[in-house]
């Protein structure tokens, strides 16, 4: 049973934001896509995403940079890092930088909604 | 989130060494942040416990895997280790920064083996085969060094030609920056998706191809190739031939992976060194490497351009029958003009077998259909002569390539090892079924078939620990239960046949990945197998049959591990040494600390086992009474039940005031599971003490220090539930076993497990050995992943839905209790099968549905 989540994905690989985006919408979730940081970052000043899926190469920016700037300005919005190639340096890295989790591409839906639903959870005040 | 709690989180540290007594809210807000914090760890264990299991498989499945699968999963298991120390330091109100150390260190190690260096080419560009040798087989691959052997140390007739190494094609490569876009291509690939791997591969052959050579390459490869243009009137012919490192070794096969470009003239000699560059990439090529365990980045093409043989009859030579390494003649395909028709199957060719005795008579022939051209027998008779001897040179059966000029000489153009067919390219074990009116009828039938393959060899029947000791090798090990410890034999068995168990258990397991045959549920085994009788076992179809039945054995071939020997499979059996062993077993040991932490999996062990441990100490450390032991009321159960309520275990209408809690105010699911499997059954009372086991239980409970007095007195044990309404962990002292059970039962997949730890007091070790084994075999038929250490064990199940693992939960909670009923397997070891059926029947009634087999 999904909430119907708000996800921002940025990430330059066209054809993957839109795949991901429209099966994210297909189990409930509200998606939209950035294609480079800056159209992420504006986005996120919306205060619209609930949950963010970061790809770790984009155009524009470096993905830790990218990173380091929204935990900077929100960081009670969790970020869940995505890459297409494996490093525990930038892993271990991405979660110093305050990600919620770093996954590899290509990644199960399955797996990955269950990331921003445990995610999302962890990062709400404690209900009463 | 994290920033409302941490001035309370200072709070509570400053006053750790006092009794605070802080507002109950204040206290329950710092509770839930803690709970927050201990499921996440959990999580992050239950993650890292799965890709350590996942990566220990790989090493035996004998699937396919690539650098990408070593790398993504220590990556993933970097960042669940780092959650779960973040999350215990949370946990532990900053203590544990201590961890920090060791996993840095152990970190460290692990990058250094996935990083480990590609192999490296390195020197000049271009080499005449005049210089080449098989000890410069780095440079210019095997093909090449090969036949620069059989040229320059054997001195048999090559062509002239050159070779253009590794490096030149490495910098070919490097001064078009094309690896980097190389592998963006092939990140992700799935070789399995056909067109996207025929896509994938056109674009980055096209890509190579159409790069320009350095500028120094392009000149040298042209003023070598003036060099053999000795004769410039008659235009100069070359082939050439790809040859890569890696290639052609005894057990790896490129053959044909590659391409070989006939004729070229001058013009075009640069074009066709790019293309057969870029035919590392051909999609077989590809899909080839990364079946065998190849890095792509380990495989350097080194191109040999050859002058072309006038060639009046061509074809392959081997030096043995590729079935028979001991055949006394060679074998001899020919054909007329190029050797490549023979190769390629597509000319006429005739067929001969030569003795390799002097004087090499001609043992048998086969024309070809229509002959222009034929082999003489002087001919025949120096061609054999050349296998014998490039055999011997290279100290194994050969494989090569020759061709006979207009002039009659002789040419080698290849010489590579024979693959027999024996260990050549694997084959699935059966093809189903033999006809059936070739085999005589079974002795057997109707078992289930636990590891596929075909096997033959003496019954030996195992029934009792002494028979393990005289277990002779190359025997069928036949058993009335696959007991996960029956597991030591099978490197010495061929077959297994067993009267009982399913597919799931652990013993298969092990059969398949050892590759033995193993039929279970074959009723009667034991009354019907003789010992010592000669048996063929056809596991695939479940039949067992009386003595040898060469056509069912015939089909079944050996599923060699693709993986195994090739580099990515040593890098993670590297990895893996710095994952899987777990030092730290035994949490009241003094070397049970971080700095103690030698591999992740002892980091997770700790992480888990200190984070319970904060979780139920938390009511005591801060004279939290809301969070104080309950204890249950219950009726007629053996010993105390106290249950501690982490978040969200009790009802509502509960009063936390109460010392006392029923069941009825238990939300907690996982709970009641464990309870409904506890009380299922009548306890019968503590185990039985025999007057010989007296004494024994007597000495354990000097002789060991860890025992604790609490346990003497069975009846007034203390066992603790911690709970949730998805979460319980259970610790129990009962009848001088020592056991642990938890669970989570979420809304997610990826945080549910059921996990299990069994430690049996008291008796000698050959009884408590008979105890652990029983419920390791229990635990295994019913799916759980099952580690067995001696006298202690272990058992898992990760990322399974609720219903199946309440199942579980409930085998748990009647194995907990029922202590009498194990030990009874200890009393009187002849009666063990009737104890363990009884128990499997109870057990299958606390399943909702009924289990397989």
């Amino acid at each position: 049973m999904t909430q119907p989540l708000n996800i921002l994905l940025i990430d330059d690989e066209i054809d993957f934001v839109e795949t991901t985006g429209k099966r994210l919408a297909r189990r409930g979730y509200s998606a939209k896509t950035a294609l480079t940081c800056a159209e992420g970052l504006t986005i996120i000043a919306t205060g619209w995403p609930e949950v963010v899926v970061l790809d770790v190469m984009l155009p524009d920016r470096d993905g830790m940079d990218c990173l380091r700037e929204i935990k900077g300005k929100w960081p009670a919005l969790p970020v869940i890092m995505l890459t297409g190639h494996a490093s525990m340096e930038a892993g271990l890295h991405g979660l110093e930088c305050g990600a919620s989790d770093y996954c590899l591409k290509p990644i199960d839906l399955e797996t990955l909604v269950e990331k921003i639903a445990i995610a999302h959870r962890e990062s709400r005040s404690s209900r009463a | 989130m994290l920033d409302d709690m941490s001035p309370l989180f200072d709070r509570l540290t400053s006053l750790f060494r006092s009794t605070p007594r802080l507002a109950p809210a204040e206290l329950q807000a710092a509770f839930r942040g803690h709970y927050k914090d201990f499921r996440a760890l959990l999580t992050a264990n239950n993650n890292a416990l799965e890709l350590m299991a996942e990566m220990e498989q790989a090493l035996t499945a004998g699937q396919p895997f690539g650098m990408a699968f070593v790398r993504g999963n220590c990556t993933a298991l970097s960042v669940n280790i780092y959650k779960m120390i973040h999350h215990l330091t949370r946990l532990a109100d900053g203590r544990y920064g201590e961890l920090d150390q060791p996993f840095r260190a152990i970190t460290r190690q692990l990058e250094q083996v996935i990083a480990s260096r590609s192999v490296n080419a390195e020197g000049v560009a271009i080499l005449p085969m005049d210089e080449v040798d098989a000890s410069m087989v780095d440079q210019v691959g095997e093909k090449m060094a090969n036949l620069g052997e059989v040229r320059n140390r054997i001195g048999l007739r090559t062509p002239d030609g050159f070779v253009i190494t590794a490096a030149a094609s490495r910098h070919f490569i490097e001064a078009n920056d094309l690896q980097v876009e190389i592998n963006r291509r092939l990140k992700g690939l799935d070789i399995n998706n056909l067109e996207e791997l025929y896509t994938v591969s056109a674009g980055i052959q096209s890509l190579i191809s159409n790069a320009p050579l350095p500028a120094e390459l392009e000149e040298a490869i042209i003023a070598q190739h003036r060099q053999l243009d000795l004769a410039p009137e008659t235009e100069l012919l070359v082939a050439l031939r790809s040859s890569a490192l890696g290639e052609d070794s005894a057990n790896v096969s490129f053959a044909g992976q590659y391409r070989t470009q006939l004729n070229v003239s001058r013009e075009f000699v640069t074009q066709a060194y790019k293309e057969i560059v870029a035919g590392k990439y051909k999609s077989q090529a590809i899909v080839y490497r990364q079946q065998r365990g190849f890095r792509h980045q380990d495989v350097h093409m080194c191109v040999g351009c050859l002058r072309m043989v006038d060639a009046a009859i061509s074809g392959v030579l081997y030096s043995r029958a590729p079935d028979d390494p001991r055949s006394p003649f060679v074998i001899i395909l020919a054909a007329p003009g190029l050797a490549s028709t023979v190769v390629d199957g597509s000319g006429a060719t005739e067929q001969f077998r030569v003795s390799r005795i002097q004087p090499h008579p001609i043992l048998h022939k086969e024309a070809a259909a229509e002959q222009s051209q034929s082999l003489s027998k002087s001919q025949a008779a120096e061609l054999a002569t050349v296998g014998v001897r490039l055999e011997e040179h290279f100290g194994t059966p050969q494989d090569i390539e020759w061709s006979i000029d207009r002039a009659g000489l002789l040419y080698i153009l290849q010489s590579r090892p024979l693959v027999h067919s024996a260990s050549g390219e694997a084959q699935t074990t059966i093809t189903p079924g033999a006809p059936a009116n070739d085999l005589p009828p079974p002795l057997l039938g109707g078992g289930v078939c636990a590891s596929q393959g075909v096997a033959c060899g003496p019954v030996f029947t195992v029934r009792s620990s002494l028979d393990l000791l005289r277990f002779p090798k190359g025997a069928v090990l036949v058993i009335e239960t696959p007991y996960p410890d029956w597991a030591s034999l099978l490197n010495r068995a061929v077959a297994v046949v067993s009267e009982t168990g399913q597919s799931a258990a652990h013993l298969a397991t092990v059969a398949r990945e050892f590759g033995i045959p193993a039929i279970f549920g074959m009723h009667q085994a034991l009354t019907t197998l003789a010992n010592n009788s000669l048996i063929t076992v056809d596991a695939t179809a479940g039949k067992v049959y009386e003595g040898r039945v060469e056509p069912l054995l015939a089909l079944a071939r050996p599923r060699p591990n693709l993986m195994a020997g090739s580099p990515v499979y040593k890098i993670l059996t590297q990895a893996l040494a710095h994952i899987t062993p777990l030092n730290l077993t035994d949490p009241a040991s003094p070397f049970f600390r971080p700095d103690g932490c030698k591999t992740l999996h002892d980091l997770t062990r700790f992480c888990h086992e200190k984070a319970v441990v904060e979780m139920f100490t938390f009511g005591e450390r801060y004279g939290f009474d809301d969070k104080a032991a309950k204890q249950l009321v219950v009726e007629n159960a053996p010993a105390q039940w106290w249950v501690i309520d982490l978040d969200d275990g009790f009802t509502q209408d509960f009063d936390p005031e109460s010392r006392y809690v029923h069941l009825t105010h238990i939300t907690s699911v996982p709970m009641q599971a464990i309870w409904q499997g506890m009380m299922a059954f009548p306890w019968a009372g503590p185990p039985p003490v025999s007057l010989g086991g007296l004494g024994s239980i007597i000495f354990q409970s000097t002789r060991n220090p860890s025992l604790d007095p609490a346990v003497r007195s069975a009846l007034t044990a203390k066992n603790y539930f911690l709970i949730s309404k998805n979460f319980c962990n259970l610790s129990v002292r009962l009848g001088y076993h020592f056991a642990l059970a938890e669970a989570n039962l979420g809304e997610f997949l990826t945080e549910n497990y059921v996990s299990f730890q069994f430690k049996g007091g008291a008796a000698d070790e050959g009884r408590r050995l008979l105890r652990i084994r029983l419920i390791s075999e229990i635990l295994a038929e019913f799916g759980f992943r099952v580690e067995q250490k001696v006298d202690a064990m272990t058992a898992r199940i990760e990322k399974k839905p609720t219903p199946y693992l309440l199942e579980r939960l409930r085998v748990l909670g009647y194995l907990l209790i029922h202590t009498r009923q194990i030990d009874m397997v200890m009393a009187d070891e002849g009666m063990a099968s009737n104890y363990r059926e009884k128990i499997m029947a109870d057990l299958h009634t606390l399943m909702d549905t009924p289990t397989e087999g």
